[in-house]
């Protein structure tokens, strides 16, 4: 929802309690919108549930992701994969509290899909259309972008006072610039590799934030939600 | 030469902070028992000097002999009879420091110019569409990216047209889905490329109407003819496409018995959809297929092309009595003759005495028996077929 309403049929009068209706409506879109991101307000610990769900999924994926990726690449893959490359995003969550290990875990999240996103238009040029390596390179990209988004809403239900996670740029630095197809080799194991590390840690984050943010005794989602 | 080679790569630009290092060629292609020279170039500011270095092609490391120290900051290596391309994504020629640091790689294209793709088949189904498969030429070119484009044109008006739709799950095909004409000839061709050469197929040129096909009939039901042991009659549906677009289905059946593999086809079935199976053998479970050909579409005298066939029915033939009574000893996989004997007493008397039950018979025990073989045994028997 964008709180922008069409009318469709300019001809058709509106009654009162749909215009409260609508209005309430409004207000709750505008009120949990963040960069496009509509937030429905859940109980703190079925969001971080289903969130800790995604991460396990994607992180068994990409596993598979990473030996599809190496069994494409011809042999000697494994040290490609331990090569440094700069902008490729670390693996670590960073953060004292709470809430900065949330928002570092979106931002990591945010971070690697420009990366997915490259070393899915490297591949699609070097492997043949058949290979699974390419549905599942966009796979990933997928669930992450999902994940970033679910990430986004839970940190707003728990710290509707803090400031609302800055989308991050796109900008040159963020991708490599063209390189050879070694070099694509090479990136695109380092970022799946890291990908993959990257999601074992926010699989033990989330476990550890659920447990403490979201107690009995402490309902801190209920006493910051909205509704 | 290649001295001179190093020299002109050791500038500042080739090397980037993070690799201080630079193979040439990058990326080549080069055609299948070619050979190929390379060099490894290292900055003065790693500190490394080449006679330590070494080369791997896809994991394997290159023999010594193989080498040629052309500067302290440069070794090479020679190639000879170049094999094709063990990936599409290309070989990996490595430069490692001694300890096994990588350097520097470069991805080898090996393989062959293509050769005219040959076998370009296409066929319709219903008119509605058209699916062409043809079969690369050479060996040569399916070690390197090639890419094949499949074209069209009406014959004597109209522009070329080039297909978009290879994704259909089997490799050289590609799938036109609509906005052919019919009546009219078209030319059709398969352009391959890759970074060797080009070439391109002959060009057939045909009208969708003389090369259609059809869905298989569907609802085929085989069932017993009385107490025959020896026949079954098959029945089937004609294929909704017939009412659509006017023509003269021709059907063929094909059978076999249960535990075989080879089938009997019935040729001669005619515009029918019924037939009746004869000289078959008693108290055998028999599977039936049958398939359609569109003929004589819109006036057309051409028979179209088959369709696939139907999913397996299967029914069994009523069990020899005569045999029965005068065998001593049942026979492997025969029914028990006490047992059916009894059912069908058993089966005559609910038919009198309980309500409802008229349906009953030795008939519905032999349905729900093949019924249960198949549950139980056909199914990788289909898929096999199905393949």
């Amino acid at each position: 929802m964008s709180g922008h309403v069409k009318n469709m049929c300019p001809q058709l009068t509106i009654s009162q309690a749909a215009r409260t209706l609508l209005s309430l409506l409004l207000v709750a879109a505008i009120d949990s919108v963040s960069a496009g991101v509509v937030c429905r307000k859940q109980p703190c610990g079925s969001s971080l549930q289903r969130s800790l769900k995604l991460t396990k999924l994607i992180h068994k994926e990409s596993v598979d992701l990473l030996k599809t990726y190496k069994l494409s690449q011809g042999d000697m893959s494994e040290l490609f994969c331990q090569m440094s490359i700069n902008n490729v995003p670390d693996p670590n969550i960073s953060g004292l509290d709470p809430s900065e290990r949330m928002l570092s875990i979106y931002s990591h999240c945010k971070a690697f899909l420009p990366h997915l996103k490259r070393v899915t238009e490297q591949q699609t040029d070097l492997q043949p259309p058949s290979s699974s390596l390419l549905s599942k390179l966009s796979t990933a990209h997928n669930r992450t972008n999902g994940l970033a988004n679910q990430i986004n809403c839970i940190y707003q239900t728990l710290f509707p006072n803090l400031p609302i996670p800055p989308e991050p740029v796109d900008g040159p630095t963020s991708v490599p610039p063209s390189q050879n197809v070694f070099q694509q080799k090479v990136y695109g194991c380092v970022v799946l590799k890291r990908f993959k590390e990257f999601l074992s840690r926010v699989t033990r984050e989330l476990r550890t934030l659920k447990s403490q943010v979201c107690t009995r005794r402490t309902p801190f989602a209920d006493t910051n939600a909205l509704f | 030469m290649l001295s001179l080679l190093c020299l002109m790569l050791f500038v500042p630009r080739v090397f980037s902070s993070s690799t201080l290092a630079g193979i040439f060629p990058q990326d080549p292609a080069l055609r299948m028992g070619s050979s190929l020279t390379a060099t490894c170039t290292v900055s003065p500011e790693r500190g490394l000097h080449a006679n330590t270095m070494y080369w791997t092609m896809n994991g394997k490391r290159l023999p010594s002999s193989t080498y040629d120290l052309l500067s302290p900051n440069c070794l090479s290596v020679t190639l000879h009879h170049l094999n094709g391309s063990q990936q599409q994504s290309g070989d990996n020629l490595v430069c490692h420091s001694g300890d096994g640091h990588v350097l520097a790689g470069s991805c080898l294209y090996v393989g062959m110019p293509p050769e005219k793709p040959v076998n370009l088949t296409c066929w319709s189904r219903n008119t509605k569409d058209l699916s062409c498969k043809w079969t690369p030429g050479g060996r040569g070119e399916t070690f390197i990216k090639t890419k094949y484009t499949l074209k069209y044109k009406l014959r004597w008006y109209g522009r070329e047209r080039e297909c978009e739709d290879y994704s259909t799950g089997q490799r050289y095909t590609c799938y036109i889905p609509r906005d052919l004409a019919l009546f009219t000839p078209y030319e059709i061709w398969v352009e391959a490329s890759n970074q060797l050469g080009t070439a391109t197929s002959d060009v057939i040129t045909l009208d969708i109407l003389d090369v259609v096909t059809t869905d298989p009939p569907d609802n085929v039901h085989v069932s017993r003819v009385g107490e025959l042991e020896d026949q079954l009659t098959v029945h089937w549906g004609s294929p909704p496409a017939l009412k659509d677009f006017l023509f003269q289905a021709k059907y063929q059946i094909r059978y076999r018995l249960e535990d075989s593999t080879e089938w009997k086809v019935v040729d001669d079935v005619g515009n029918q959809t019924s037939c009746r199976l004869a000289g078959l053998r008693a108290g055998t479970v028999y599977f039936v297929q049958v398939r359609c050909n569109p003929v004589g579409i819109y006036g057309s005298r051409k028979a179209g092309i088959w369709s696939d066939w139907s999913h397996p029915s299967a029914a069994s033939t009523p069990h020899s009595e005569r045999l029965q009574s005068g065998s001593c000893e049942p026979k492997p996989g025969e029914q028990n003759s006490t047992l059916r004997r009894e059912l069908k007493q058993f089966f005559g008397w609910v038919r009198k005495h309980a309500y409802g039950c008229s349906g009953m018979s030795i008939k519905l025990y032999d349905q729900w028996r093949v019924w249960l073989q198949k549950s139980h045994k056909t199914r990788n028997q289909v898929d096999s077929i199905r393949r």
